[in-house]
């Protein structure tokens, strides 16, 4: 199994992060105990109906995720942008439907499914994490095998998976990178699913699911490729793609916010890049990505690379680490322009030109403040 | 009657459960008389709304009868509030009139607000050019719009304002949630009745403020004057704006008669006109129901059905089915998910049942797995749908046919509508010899005119077919008049209400539907050629979003190579070029970046693209100190130098940069016999020679050193070899004349020992017999497949 959940003092493997876990040595902490204040307060103040096995109703969880005044407090945003989508995911949820969140790299996705499942059951760690190595027992059961062959198929012996717990509970468990697995491993989600009862063969007992038991899984857009999901595990799915942050100030906010963290947390001696340059370069990210520059008047190609806004960091923190160790400790265009070249041109051929032919239309048009990128980026492409 | 109170209903233009509400109010109340808001001069259209073979959706459309045309479109929709009215008048026999403005005023209005924009946009001009082009009658007129604050219920901002209030995201969700679903007895009548109350709180533009003053004010004197015609104030019904309905009392003042004078006029004329939903889902700012005309239609069958209800299901099942027509296919379960995620989406709003976004959503998601593309199609047909509307044979008499008349009157071509073909030849260079503008620019005006109709169909003037293309300012027509092509404008008033617009219009769909480079380039030219400077922008912009997805040198190239013929035009066709000079600089680099990748191919697609590369080559030449010539030519070089291109373009890229005398004559020599080695298969080596002599001849004759390379490669070969690469050679210097053909021999000869007065001599005498068996076992000779 791969990750236990830390509230149930009789599974094995829980101990290290439960029963002793302080939040000095855990590295993060999940989202129901981050905010736990918000949610304790928003369930106090909530007055609307909550659907069987929720702790607070739709519109209470609509507000911990979008934010907002309740009561006296003003609750944090979560996830900003598109509160329609998170509208779309709540009542998916009360239809007891199961979600399928689908996004780029870097969209947010397992951060909304976590924060869902902390406002709906103040529990979001029943998680399974797909990995092509996932198998169909990591999704039902497996057995404790010493128990097994010493007493035979128990109850005591049977190790149940989150997906199990959550059925018997009647709460929320997620799926991590659902087409990271198998196909045939995801196929064991469909009766799953439809008959919402989990049979237990060797037990000779069927375990039927409590109301409020629904499933969130996440899916990378770019891997649909990889381990398409059958048309029939499809249709128990309601699903939600995620777009992009919508806005360049959206973007630029949440690369400056984590570049800041990185430089912290990695201690890259350098200073944190100017705004303009994360203006710059967020720019390129969004308007390769888009296939057109962003006051929607030219289309341009779109190279093959996902240019997530992951990515755009990873740009300007190696920027820093350039500059910190090898120049001046000012990130320089030259600096950016060799991250930006690894970005944008995977396929050496094809994303070369598409590259080449965004500069010479796009950049080399724009003015004197992009001049440096442009001529750092147009030398290291050639 | 200074405190009369009559019966007012608010309604919301095309709102289908306020026709609902409205019928069944008519029938309690048993009105003597229905006023409805609309054109006061329209009155003598109301038989025809009811006449066998008048199918909604209809508009009446009033238009100036002079320069400039101003017009005035009020859509009806078989839903609609006020068709309601007006059969439900006519099978009760009672009397019904039209209470608004009459047209001739609204014009007028119109008129006093186009010049009012008009100086705006010139006063921003010199602070920002895109806002001033923005505000543009022109560009409004673009849009099918000519002044979208004319419309009976102006602006959004009000609208918009309340629906914040009320967290909906959009005045349309607010109302469908509010009003569309609500069948309690008279809560329509009396919710929208306080909904106005509120509308008219909230501050206003000022001058849009007042005109709905003059309206109502207008409306108070006509409803005074039925009254004094006899009727009691309690048998009258009002048929309103939401935004009117409590201002029409005896409490406030009517219209007096120096007011009425005192207000602006402009001649006009009024006509009905079948109208359809597509248009409809076209215009803004009109009210209800625009948006989603065939949504609205299905929410009108089901309130007549009684089963409101089962609209979610049904419009759902609509969408599925479409995609199941078009081969995607979808399950009932998935319909049955859908309908329950938009209830739940509703009861998040606490809502009755779930509105028109709340079904898109719930679409997108269960039905379009998450992608909207998906089933964008099936949603359009399923919101907007095809409806089209009908009106008996007659009725009809629209702007368009006027302005029809008009241009031909103002271009003197009047002679010309007759049954007989006649030939019309125009210069469409400024005639110096005239005085005025106008007559100096007649030809080309006519040019326009002539080509707006050929891109609308109607056949009254085709373009001649001529031999050549090769001037740019004459053309030849021939026109004839025929009653297909009065059909024809008629029916292209769908599209727009002058041949402008219409014209304008038909771009802008031609443009949707058009996936490849060639059309787009094409399009560009034909919008030049109507003389439609908006429209050939647009062209411009859909060209550039086509070309830059692709990677085909060819459409790429020949795109390029068209707009700067086209910007040659803007010489004579009085247009400036400057807006396609930035998109040819794009396609050029385009085409220089593909042209290396291109170059890997066959020999039958290489002749292809040696055109593409004349063309990029000439674009080059014409436009140097635009485009970024040094990038062709660093990418021709690279081409040159490649192995693994395809010889023949290898050679013709060499051929190219020769020309520009960039390759000094060593790099020649060098180049040449490099590429003419022994090792080198005879055919490579060949057709890079091939290329290569493509151009420059004579730059090729002058140069002795490239001969004496020529001719020491042939001397190298053997026999086979030699025969082998006779075939490449001869197809070589195929195109090359005669006396080019003597001069090369001249040259070889030289080289080999012979003398030039010997070579001349060898050549002129007819062949022995011996050489022809010889040529002769040529034919035969085994190529390898080549």
């Amino acid at each position: 199994m791969t990750q236990m959940a830390k509230k149930k003092p009789d599974d094995e493997i829980s101990t290290a992060v439960s029963s002793n876990g302080t939040a000095q040595d855990i590295l993060r902490a999940p989202a129901e105990v981050l905010y736990a204040e918000e949610i304790e307060h928003l369930c106090k103040e909530d007055k609307h109906h909550r659907p069987p096995g929720w702790k607070m109703s739709p519109r209470a969880v609509l507000s911990y995720i979008c934010g907002g005044k309740v009561g006296a407090r003003e609750i944090t945003p979560k996830y900003i942008g598109y509160q329609r989508l998170v509208e779309i995911a709540i009542s998916t949820l009360v239809t007891d439907r199961a979600l399928l969140l689908i996004g780029e790299p870097g969209t947010a996705k397992s951060w909304l499914s976590e924060h869902l499942a902390a406002a709906i059951n103040g529990d979001s760690t029943k998680v399974v994490q797909g990995t092509a190595g996932t198998t169909e027992e990591h999704i039902r059961y497996t057995w404790n095998y010493a128990l097994l062959i010493a007493h035979g198929p128990s109850r005591e012996a049977l190790i149940r998976s989150p997906i199990f717990r959550a059925m018997e509970s009647g709460s929320l468990a997620r799926f991590e990178e659902i087409t990271r697995c198998a196909a045939e491993v995801q196929d064991a989600l469909i009766s799953l699913l439809s008959e919402k009862r989990i049979s237990v063969p060797e037990l000779m007992t069927e375990v039927p699911a409590a109301k409020g038991f629904s499933i969130i899984a996440t899916a990378n857009t770019r891997d649909r490729g990889v381990n398409d999901m059958s048309a029939a595990l499809k249709r128990r799915f309601n699903m939600i793609v995620l777009p992009t942050p919508a806005t360049l100030e959206t973007e630029v906010g949440i690369v400056r916010k984590r570049v800041r963290e990185l430089a912290t947390h990695l201690e890259l001696r350098a200073a944190v890049p100017a705004d303009d340059a994360i203006e710059q370069v967020v720019t390129i990210f969004r308007e390769l990505r888009s296939g057109q520059t962003l006051d929607g008047k030219n289309k341009i190609k779109v190279p093959s690379g996902v240019l997530s806004t992951a990515e755009a960091i990873s740009v300007l923190a190696g920027g820093m680490a350039l500059a910190g160790n090898f120049g001046t400790g000012q990130v320089t265009a030259n600096d950016l322009a060799a991250g930006m070249q690894g970005a944008v041109v995977k396929d050496e051929e094809k994303d070369k030109i598409v590259w080449q032919e965004y500069l010479a239309n796009v950049l080399k048009k724009r003015g004197a403040e992009w001049r440096p990128l442009y001529t750092a980026c147009a030398e290291h492409n050639t | 009657v200074s405190t009369w109170r009559i019966h007012v209903f608010g309604v919301r233009h095309l709102s289908p459960t306020g026709a609902w509400h409205l019928c069944r109010f008519l029938d309690r109340v048993q009105p003597k008389a229905v006023l409805i808001e609309g054109l006061a001069d329209a009155d003598e259209l109301i038989p025809h709304f009811t006449r066998k073979g008048t199918k909604p959706p209809i508009a009446i459309l009033a238009y100036t009868d002079a320069m400039p045309v101003r017009t005035l479109v009020y859509p009806l929709a078989g839903y609609s509030p006020e068709y309601r009215a007006l059969k439900w008048a006519h099978e009760n026999e009672v009397q019904v009139e039209f209470i608004d403005l009459p047209s001739d005023i609204f014009l007028g209005l119109q008129d006093l607000e186009v010049e009012r924009l008009e100086r705006r946009a010139k006063d921003d001009e010199t602070d920002g050019e895109d806002d001033g082009k923005e505000a543009e009658p022109e560009s409004a007129a673009d849009s099918g719009e000519p002044a979208e604050s004319w419309r009976p219920e102006p602006g959004r901002s009000i609208y918009e304002r309340i629906a914040r209030r009320s967290d909906e995201p959009d005045y349309d969700t607010y109302w469908e949630r509010r009003f569309e679903h609500n069948l309690a007895d008279d809560s329509y009548r009396l919710a929208s009745f306080e909904l106005g109350r509120a509308l008219r709180d909230e501050s206003d533009p000022p001058l849009r403020r007042a005109e709905n003053l003059v309206r109502e004010a207008y409306m108070r004197r006509r409803i005074e004057e039925v009254i004094a015609g006899g009727v009691k104030s309690e048998e009258i019904v009002a048929i309103v704006g939401a935004f009117h309905a409590p201002v029409l009392t005896g409490e406030f003042p009517a219209m007096t008669d120096e007011e009425l004078a005192s207000l602006p006029r402009r001649s006009s004329k009024l006509t009905l006109m079948p109208y359809s939903y597509f248009k409809l889902s076209t215009q803004s700012g009109y009210g209800a129901g625009n948006h989603a005309p065939a949504y609205f239609e299905l929410l009108w069958e089901t309130l007549q059905a009684g089963d409101l209800h089962e609209l979610p299901l049904r419009y759902l099942s609509n969408v599925v089915r479409f995609l199941r027509d078009k081969g995607t296919h979808r399950s009932t379960a998935e319909v049955i998910e859908g309908v329950r995620l938009a209830r739940t989406l509703s009861a998040l709003h606490e809502g009755l049942a779930p509105t028109l976004r709340d079904l898109r959503d719930a679409a997108v998601t269960l039905i379009g797995h998450g992608e909207l593309s998906t089933i964008s199609e099936a949603l359009s047909h399923a919101d907007v749908g095809t409806a089209i509307g009908e009106l008996p044979k007659g009725v009809s008499r629209t702007s368009i046919q006027s302005d029809f008349e008009r241009e031909l009157e103002r271009l003197k071509l009047e002679k010309y509508r007759s049954t007989v073909k006649q030939e019309l030849t125009l210069d469409l260079r400024e005639n110096r010899r005239v005085k005025s503008e106008e007559a100096a620019f007649l030809d080309l005006h006519r040019s326009s005119f002539l080509h707006r109709l050929r891109v609308l169909d109607i056949g009254f003037a085709k373009p001649a077919p001529t031999g050549q293309q090769t001037t740019t300012w004459a053309e030849k027509w021939f026109l004839q008049w025929s009653p297909e092509s009065e059909i024809s404008l008629v029916e292209a008033v769908l599209l727009g209400e002058t041949l402008e617009l219409a014209a304008g219009f038909k771009f802008k769909t031609r443009l949707e539907g058009c996936t490849n480079i060639a059309e787009a380039a094409d399009l560009v030219q034909d919008a030049c050629q109507c003389g439609l400077m908006q429209s050939m922008d647009h062209a411009r912009q859909r060209l550039q979003e086509l070309a830059a997805g692709s990677t085909e040198l060819k459409a790429i190239a020949h795109a390029a190579f068209q707009l700067s013929q086209t910007a040659r035009y803007g010489d004579v066709r009085k247009f400036d070029p400057a807006p396609l000079l930035p998109l040819m600089e794009e396609l050029f680099v385009q085409g220089a970046l593909a042209l290396h990748g291109a170059a890997g191919c066959d020999n039958p697609t290489a002749q292809a693209l040696l055109v593409s590369m004349d063309e990029m080559n000439r674009v080059s030449l014409e436009h140097h100190d635009r485009v970024e010539e040094k990038l062709w030519l660093d990418r021709l070089k690279r081409l040159a130098d490649a192995d693994d291109r395809n010889p023949l373009l290898s050679g013709y890229a060499c051929g190219l940069l020769l020309e520009r005398g960039l390759i000094p004559n060593e790099d020649l020599v060098r180049e040449v016999s490099r590429r003419l080695s022994p090792g080198i298969p005879a055919d490579l080596g060949a057709g890079w020679f091939e290329g290569l002599a493509k151009r420059n001849r004579y730059s090729l004759l002058a140069r002795q050193p490239l001969w004496a390379a020529l001719a020491d490669y042939i001397r190298s070969l053997d026999d086979d070899q030699f025969k082998r690469a006779l075939v490449f050679l001869r197809r070589a210097f195929g195109c090359f004349s005669p006396q080019e053909k003597r001069h090369i021999c001249e040259n070889l000869g030289e080289f080999w020992g012979v003398g030039r007065e010997e070579t001349s001599e060898a050549l002129e005498q007819p062949l022995t017999e011996k050489e022809e068996q010889t040529l002769k076992d040529l034919n035969t000779f085994d190529f390898d497949n080549l």
